[in-house]
């Protein structure tokens, strides 16, 4: 049961943090397919540095982690600058821009692999080869029951993210800020009425969506794969999209519906091995999440309430 | 003298790609008065007030306020300058409080934990609730604004602007709106902020609101200023020949209505909607050869639930709909149109024309697919713009291009025109007319309605769908109120008179 929920939450925490991405773009208007290419491209940007910093500070030394998350947030805002520049300064179709998005972040950063690898190592490969980051049990607190084990074998990312996760909560619904993006997915009229800048608000909510994707994707690196490689474009980001529909748009919901999803793999998986089943069985079982989709699917789609304004340029002459 | 005047607007003209819409217009509006701005449909009464709100700059002229000169680069400069605007399209964010929707811009601010900015919704709630307690809104702060009546937002968007401190407040069409009880509310609100010193303009076409609450009345005609008049001494009558340019009859006249056959029978009909709910309820009326029905009722009380299912394009959950003793529950809409049902919806837009087709074509849509207009499948195009520049002229629909025109492009008036053109002349047994002159200016009224009358005395049975009590006392030979879906009363329009209307309109029930 432990392992269940370790895993499931480790596995949950970088869903998360990419759904609430998601959640700042659309939320302010601008519909946001983006998030795999955000990931991705983040994920890629923060392994470079990490590979580019282990020969001088030595692999399994935990600060390289810190810098490459750092790195990837970075990489993971500038990337979506394209989105941004598409969607908000050229008013291109939302939907197309974000499927482009994503396809071009797989080639650039699979090409940038080899080539990087290339000049550091003299070996093409499509692989940056990262260290495996600690995981920590607090002394007294993971004694607790069930509270435990939010602090039982945790990356130290997980609480990193909740902070993040905390801080964009805050941004989004108790900050003028955040009071005017939430306005701008609903009504930018409204917003423009009220002296606001529509674009400018749309533009730093897709840049901060970036960011934040850019974490969930450097974690998946370091926890799942311990390497970065064109298998960091498996869907996470498509299923951090299912679970801000699923959360409706709001943090808190989309918080328990990554925590379903990451029990759902975990289970699964534990599931798979208790039955004795050959590994050949654990992709089979690693579905669940997906399966879990389409059930929810059926029977939430009628109850959502995405923001009303999203997926449509601003035009401030449309009075 | 000249410290009299709040505002002062000295030839302005302003210009858009072949149109002259404001001409050298002078206008002086005096601190603490109403002041109407009175105009049919392009008129250029909108244009003259978004360029002193700071959406338009004049191509000539200036403007001063508190005899200041003032150069206003876009509508926020003019909100600083004390200036407020109440557009016809309210800008509210639905999934917010009031509050939060009347602070957005300039939010108090307190700082969480010592050092967090954040935004004092505490504070905010408070000082909403204060302005609204001062001037008599009546709306509660927390309220969410998509749970709120088209009064009450109305009423947000009034103090979004006190909120900012607006000195001078335009109301654009405010009452277009509004049932008649709440025009009365919004009426004494007006009165209300001239009282305590504010300033109103007041841009409208309807001329009996002037009388009521107007000091002072400018006329706009075709771009030009006609005249500026002192409301208590003018009368309607002169007020309305100014407007519109010649002589207008005020009242449509009628002949006595001579009834026929049984032509449209709806009995116990019951409508669900989507959350099934039933929004018309057990509803039975009956409509003659010669006969004007009309159903009054506020917006939203399932007259267009009702329309819509007897026109056939929402099914019916229990009840029936009779059409010359031919029970039509249960057709498709073409077989409906084939057995001589015309239908004008509400909502021309997504319901009565193709946007992105000419206009001819959808002039011709209600037959395009029948000789002569098509021929084994294939269109007469020659043959349907005949047709269409017959109704053209006839009805006298103005567009850029003619039969050819993109219909998005053609302005909402006409986009009216060519839904009516084309209902009327299919000559049915039964017209379905919902709100047929919405957004349509007094001489184009007047020609509808006369066309309603004409097929009357034709002999088609007409159902007439309005949320103008005007109109229905105006054309109905039967008036029938509904309210929250049932059809409170029925009875000869020469029974009612329009209080009495207007009481069963909110709901109040017979007492015999």
């Amino acid at each position: 049961m432990d392992t269940v929920f370790i895993d499931g939450l480790a596995f949950a925490a970088p869903l998360f943090i990419m759904a609430i991405g998601g959640i700042y773009s659309e939320k302010s208007g601008v519909t946001n397919l983006a998030v795999e290419g955000f990931q991705g491209f983040g994920a890629f940007i923060g392994s470079l540095v990490a590979v580019i910093l282990m020969p001088q500070m030595g692999s399994d030394n935990q600060m390289v982690i810190v810098v490459a998350m750092l790195a990837s947030m970075i990489g993971g805002a500038v990337y979506s600058l394209l989105h941004a520049f598409l969607c908000v300064r050229f008013r291109a179709n939302q939907v197309i821009s974000g499927v482009v998005v994503n396809i071009l972040a797989a080639a650039l950063t699979t090409f940038f692999t080899s080539v990087a690898n290339q000049a550091l190592t003299g070996a093409a490969s499509n692989k940056f080869v990262l260290g495996v980051s600690d995981q920590v049990t607090v002394p007294v607190l993971s004694q607790i029951p069930v509270l435990g084990w939010f602090f039982t074998d945790m990356y130290p990312y997980e609480w990193f993210i909740a902070v993040v996760a905390i801080a964009a909560w805050y941004l989004m619904y108790k900050t003028s800020f955040g009071m005017r993006l939430r306005a701008c997915g609903e009504n930018p009229q409204a917003v423009d009425a009220t002296g606001g800048d529509v674009n400018k608000t749309r533009f730093i909510s897709v840049v901060i969506s970036g960011a934040l994707c850019g974490i969930g994707g450097i974690c998946y690196a370091y926890s799942i794969s311990a390497n970065f490689s064109p298998s960091i474009y498996m869907g996470f980001g498509y299923l951090a999209i299912a679970a801000m529909i699923f959360g409706n748009w709001n943090i808190p919901t989309t918080a328990a519906v990554c925590l379903v999803f990451g029990l759902a793999r975990s289970g699964g998986y534990q599931l798979c091995l208790s039955m004795g089943l050959s590994s050949n069985y654990s992709d089979l079982f690693l579905m669940l999440p997906y399966v879990l989709t389409m059930i929810l699917l059926v029977f939430f789609s009628g109850k959502n309430h995405p923001p009303k304004a999203a997926g449509v340029p601003y035009d401030a002459s449309d009075r | 003298m000249q410290d009299d005047y709040i505002i002062d607007m000295r030839h302005i003209t302003k210009r858009f790609p072949g149109i002259v819409a404001n001409d050298d217009v002078t206008l002086r509006v005096k601190k603490g008065e109403v002041f109407a701005l009175l105009g049919e449909n392009g008129a250029g009464k909108s244009t003259l007030m978004s360029v002193l709100f700071g959406m338009y700059q004049p191509d000539a002229g200036k403007i001063y306020l508190r005899g200041e000169e003032v150069k206003f680069d876009s509508s926020d400069d003019a909100v600083a300058a004390g200036i407020g605007m109440v557009h016809q399209h309210f800008k509210l964010v639905d999934n917010f409080t009031v509050a939060e929707n009347i602070v957005m811009g300039v939010e108090p601010k307190k700082r969480l934990a010592g050092f967090l900015p954040c935004v004092d919704i505490k504070e905010a709630n408070k000082r909403v609730k204060d302005i609204s307690e001062q001037y008599g809104l009546a709306v509660n702060p927390t309220d969410m604004v998509g749970d709120l009546a088209v009064s009450q937002r109305q009423r947000v968007e009034i103090l979004k602007m006190l909120y900012r401190n607006a000195e001078i407040l335009i109301f654009d069409e405010p009452t277009a709106v509004l049932t008649p009880k709440e025009i009365e509310f919004l009426l004494d609100i007006i009165r209300g902020l001239r009282d305590q010193g504010k300033t109103i303009i007041l841009i409208t076409h309807k001329i009996e609101e002037i009388k009521k609450v107007a000091d002072r009345c400018a006329i706009l005609c075709r771009g030009k200023l006609v005249d500026v008049l002192d409301v208590a001494s003018t009368s309607v009558q002169h007020m309305a020949n100014l407007m519109v340019g010649r002589e207008v009859k005020l009242e449509t006249t009628k002949g006595e209505p001579h009834f026929g056959k049984e032509v449209l029978k709806v009995d116990h009909l019951t409508v669900r909607n989507a959350d099934k709910f039933e929004v018309v309820q057990d509803v039975s009326l009956s409509i003659h050869e010669g006969e004007i029905f009309a159903v009054a009722g506020v917006a939203g009380n399932g007259q267009g639930e009702l329309a819509n299912t007897i026109a056939g394009m929402q099914d019916a959950y229990k009840g029936t709909v009779t059409l010359d003793g031919k029970d039509i529950t249960s057709e498709t809409v073409r077989n409906r149109v084939e057995d001589g049902v015309a239908y004008i919806p509400e909502d021309r837009q997504g319901m009565g024309v193709f946007m992105n087709l000419p206009l001819d074509e959808n002039l011709a849509l209600r037959r395009y697919y029948k000789e002569p207009f098509s021929k084994g499948g294939v269109l007469d195009h020659a043959k349907i713009r005949e047709f269409a520049d017959d109704l053209i002229e006839r009805y006298d629909i103005r567009s850029g291009q003619g039969g050819r025109t993109i219909t998005r492009s053609m302005s909402g008036g006409n986009q009216q025109k060519a839904i009516v053109a084309r209902e009327i002349e299919q000559h049915a047994r039964l017209l379905i007319f919902v709100q047929p002159t919405r957004g349509m200016d007094m001489g184009a009224i007047e020609h509808i309605h006369d066309q309603i009358i004409a097929e009357r005395d034709r002999g088609a049975a007409v159902l007439l769908i309005s949320l103008e009590l005007d109109e229905v006392m105006q054309l109905a030979d039967t008036i029938g109120v509904i309210y929250n879906g049932k059809l409170l009363k029925t009875a000869p329009a020469s029974t009612m008179t329009s209080q009495e209307v207007g009481r069963y309109m909110m709901g109040v029930a017979d007492n015999d």
